[in-house]
């Protein structure tokens, strides 16, 4: 504790504050920017940092990354466009408030939410990085695979009307996750000879190409549509549609709060990710819902819960750096050189060795939560203009951004070319009411959940009988044949009667795109 | 029309006047400037690994000596193979250079069933450091050495090793055929996996790039599948030298397309050369326990090829390839 005061004082001076600041800042625009990411802003900034003093220099790239996670959720509000994939499920309501004239107060809640996630999840890491970690090294493989597939059975939350167009969608999304080299005996799937699908398609293209571009060109293709809202945003000026309602945070609060326990406890279990994380979220809030039937309608939840579990990974994802040494995240795995780097070697060792670097960057880590809170606050003012131009004038705009979102992926042009595959996916998937949701969650557990059961299969010896060694493992087994019996029998049935609404997020105001969908019996 | 016709043909013939100049007359003045404008550095994996914060590094120390920028620019995609692609259809004119580890050229060919390359594709400006490709154990592993875990893992049946790339398959294969013991064989897809698996007990053995030197109180070299013992462990035989000759070494190099005149090539390699001592390089090659092991163009021609032919024939006696 004494060590806290004093990591305090050797932050809370203003080159170190500056630079933080600076990390902060670059993170937030770098996230709200669709393709570029906190990797990539991390990695870059690395060498920028050779010349900073220790304490400086993390607390600027783990700025970088605090930032971006926060700076993705305003493209996802106004534009529909994640900056990052995680942020996905913050557009699936954030845009349709937008297009109500509330992106101000989506964008606060988004903000809220992030700041209130992030802070949380740095004092998990503080106070329990070491007694936590322990238990990070006991989910291998096997267990991981378990809880992947109780994680599934979100799909039966997110479906929207109809729970089978919902598993087809996510079967659809595991599917193209089986595109390219398989991992056993390095044999590319599904490539057609192109050397670009080797290693699979990238979540970036595609999320852009389902997400933003797909619904772009919904919106082009409605003039009467485009014409209502524009009416619409002029409402928005009322004092209401700006702030947060106490009724809101009433509401908010649980979401944020579950959500910034699922963030963390996702950063902590290594290989899942910020974008496991938010969808996780949001599935889960959308599920203790009284009224799940309203989400994708504009319900301020579920910004607040897919972004504060999409803030809260970040600092959880270095719980099992700092306390073992083991990077349980992509961005950890950068930031492992950045520290080695700096003179501080990850691992149980560094707070006996380096007590002092240890609690600057604890330190300089809380300052970061609300120079995000700051910088958020007056950025978005500026964002927040974007809204009132007229949808027409936005939609070009928006798609030269995703063309070059995706072409940052990979530098290269093929990325555009998967963009616009499944931007026409995206847009039939829109208009024949399959939800994308579990589309994307299909994507992005398939390929996890797909290596972690082949080494599940070889750490078991080929015998199930050794699931016995595996207690946490069996329990969530167990857990998800529980919840796909629940569901089979009532909850099926309550999701069937819902009208058609997660699946068309920011068209449900033309009643053609709203009609009741039949029981499915 | 006809004027139309007129003026667009002049307008041709005067562009490829123009072009033929502004290509014939420099290719012999561009290797006196060169290089005169900023070159681009192809980086075959995403930004953020191990090999993108060396290139990177060696960007800066280059572009330092060269009095030019380098700039940097991940294609990532199977192993480096994407960006061997573009940069086999650029100019050979020293103003696109790959950062690449060589086992795209010497090891995946033989290995997975997509673009291949043999080394006369290319031109060499130097290889900078090599990678310290081992099999590693847990710390408190029962064992010191490959005789060792072969006897281990005889009594222990069941037990699983970790393999991050196709060539870990490879040496445990071998292992097996050679001595009958049975092993499960766990695909991971990352250095952080292999760390992971080692530390949790979930393996015994496991074919790491490198990076398990990192984590010298928890985890041990078995051996080291290189030609070389390890800067980081040398008081480790190689796995040639316990008796099983499949040392295969992959180092990072500066790839050039074919055909860049002599003078660029070697401009470039004194440049490379420059790392060694650049401090910032060293900083970052340090922390990160990677070997600084510098080879000149010449050289680096030499030891592409014979370690080609090597892996080849590691792979054909092993029966991954056919003869």
């Amino acid at each position: 504790m004494d060590y806290m005061i004093v990591g305090f004082q050797d932050v809370l001076n203003p080159t170190t504050l500056f630079w933080v600041t600076a990390g902060v800042t670059l993170g937030y625009v770098l996230g709200a920017l669709p393709g570029l990411g906190k990797a990539t802003g991390v990695a870059v900034a690395i060498p920028m940092t050779f010349y900073l003093d220790p304490t400086a220099a993390l607390g600027m790239l783990i700025g970088i990354a605090k930032g971006s996670g926060a700076g993705s959720a305003v493209s996802a509000i106004l534009l529909n466009t994640p900056g990052e994939p995680s942020s996905a499920p913050t557009a699936l309501d954030g845009y349709p408030l937008a297009r109500q004239g509330k992106a101000q107060k989506a964008l606060k809640m988004g903000l809220y939410a992030s700041v209130i996630g992030d802070l949380l999840s740095t004092l998990v890491l503080i106070m329990l990085a070491a007694p936590l970690a322990r238990y990070a090294l006991l989910i291998g493989p096997v267990e991981l695979c378990a809880i992947l597939l109780f994680s599934l059975t979100f799909i039966g939350g997110l479906s929207g009307s109809s729970m089978t167009k919902g598993m087809i969608a996510a079967a659809f999304g595991v599917f193209f996750a089986t595109i390219g080299m398989e991992t056993e005996t390095f044999v590319p799937r599904l490539s057609f000879g192109l050397l670009e699908l080797d290693d699979g398609l990238s979540l970036v293209p595609l999320a852009i190409g389902m997400l933003a571009v797909a619904e772009m060109i919904v919106q082009a293709g409605n003039i009467k549509a485009l014409d209502h809202e524009s009416a619409q945003i002029v409402d928005g000026a009322a004092r209401e549609d700006r702030i947060i309602t106490r009724d809101e945070w009433r509401r908010s609060i649980p979401a944020i709060l579950r959500g910034t326990v699922i963030g963390s406890i996702v950063g902590i279990l290594p290989g899942l990710g910020a974008s496991v994380g938010s969808f996780i979220s949001y599935g889960a809030t959308r599920k203790a819902s009284k009224t799940p039937e309203k989400f994708g309608t504009g319900m301020i939840e579920g910004v607040a819960a897919a972004e504060s579990a999409d803030n809260a990974v970040v600092p959880s994802s270095l719980i099992p750096l700092f306390a073992l040494g083991i990077p349980g995240s992509v961005i950890a795995a950068i930031l492992i050189a950045a520290f080695i780097l700096h003179g501080l070697t990850p691992g149980p060792l560094m707070f006996v060795q380096q007590p002092r670097l240890v609690a600057g960057v604890y330190a300089s880590m809380i300052c970061a939560s609300f120079i995000m809170l700051a910088i958020g606050y007056f950025g978005q003012r500026l964002f927040a203009l974007v809204i009132r131009l007229p949808l027409r004038h936005i939609i070009p705009g928006v798609l030269l951004l995703c063309s070059i979102g995706a072409y940052m992926d990979t530098n290269s042009v093929f990325s555009i070319y998967v963009m616009l595959a499944f931007a026409v996916i995206g847009f039939f998937a829109r208009k024949l009411d399959f939800s994308f949701v579990t589309f994307l969650i299909g994507f992005v557990i398939g390929p996890t959940l797909e290596l972690t059961f082949r080494q599940s299969l070889q750490l078991l010896d080929h015998r199930t009988v050794n699931l016995v060694h595996h207690p946490i493992a069996a329990a969530f087994i167990l857990l998800t044949l529980l919840t796909v019996v629940w569901l089979g029998r009532g909850n099926g049935r309550r999701v069937g009667m819902a009208p058609a609404v997660a699946a068309v997020p920011g068209l449900d105001t033309t009643p053609g795109d709203t009609t009741e969908i039949k029981r499915e019996d | 029309m006809t004027k139309l016709t007129r003026r667009s043909a002049l307008g041709a013939t005067l562009a490829l006047a123009l072009g033929c100049a502004g290509m014939c007359a420099p290719a012999a003045m561009a290797q006196e400037g060169y290089p005169d404008k900023p070159i681009t550095m192809l980086v075959g994996y995403g930004a953020g690994g191990q090999t993108d914060l060396v290139a990177r590094a060696a960007a800066r120390a280059m572009s330092a000596q060269l009095g030019q920028p380098i700039n940097v620019v991940n294609k990532p995609g199977v192993g480096g193979a994407v960006a061997a692609r573009e940069l086999g259809q650029a100019a050979p004119d020293g103003y696109t250079i790959l950062f690449n580890s060589n086992a795209l050229i010497n090891l995946a060919p033989f290995l997975m069933q997509n673009a291949y390359f043999s080394p006369d594709e290319f031109d060499y400006a130097g290889m900078i450091t090599a990678f310290q490709l081992a099999l590693a154990a847990p710390k408190d592993a029962p064992f010191d050495d490959i005789a060792g875990y072969v006897e281990w893992a005889g009594k222990n049946p069941g037990s699983s090793f970790a393999a991050l790339a196709p060539e870990a398959r490879l040496y445990i294969n071998e292992i097996m055929k050679k001595t009958g013991i049975k092993v499960n064989i766990v695909p991971v897809q990352s250095g952080s996996e292999v760390i992971n698996t080692l530390l949790g007990g979930q393996v015994m053995l496991a074919y790491s790039g490198g990076i398990h030197y990192r984590y010298p109180d928890q985890i041990k070299t078995i051996a080291p599948t290189t030609t070389f013992r390890h800067p980081s462990a040398p008081e480790v035989p190689t796995i040639e030298e316990q008796g099983f000759p499949l040392g295969m070494d992959t180092r990072t190099t500066v790839i050039l397309p074919k055909g860049t005149p002599q003078a660029i090539i070697d401009k470039l390699s004194a440049a490379l050369e420059a790392c060694r001592t650049d401090p910032d390089f060293k900083k970052i090659t340090d922390s990160a326990d990677i070997p600084i092991q510098y080879f000149d163009a010449a050289a680096a021609r030499q030891e592409m090829e014979s370690s080609t032919a090597k892996n080849k024939a590691i792979m054909q006696a092993a029966g991954v390839i056919a003869k």
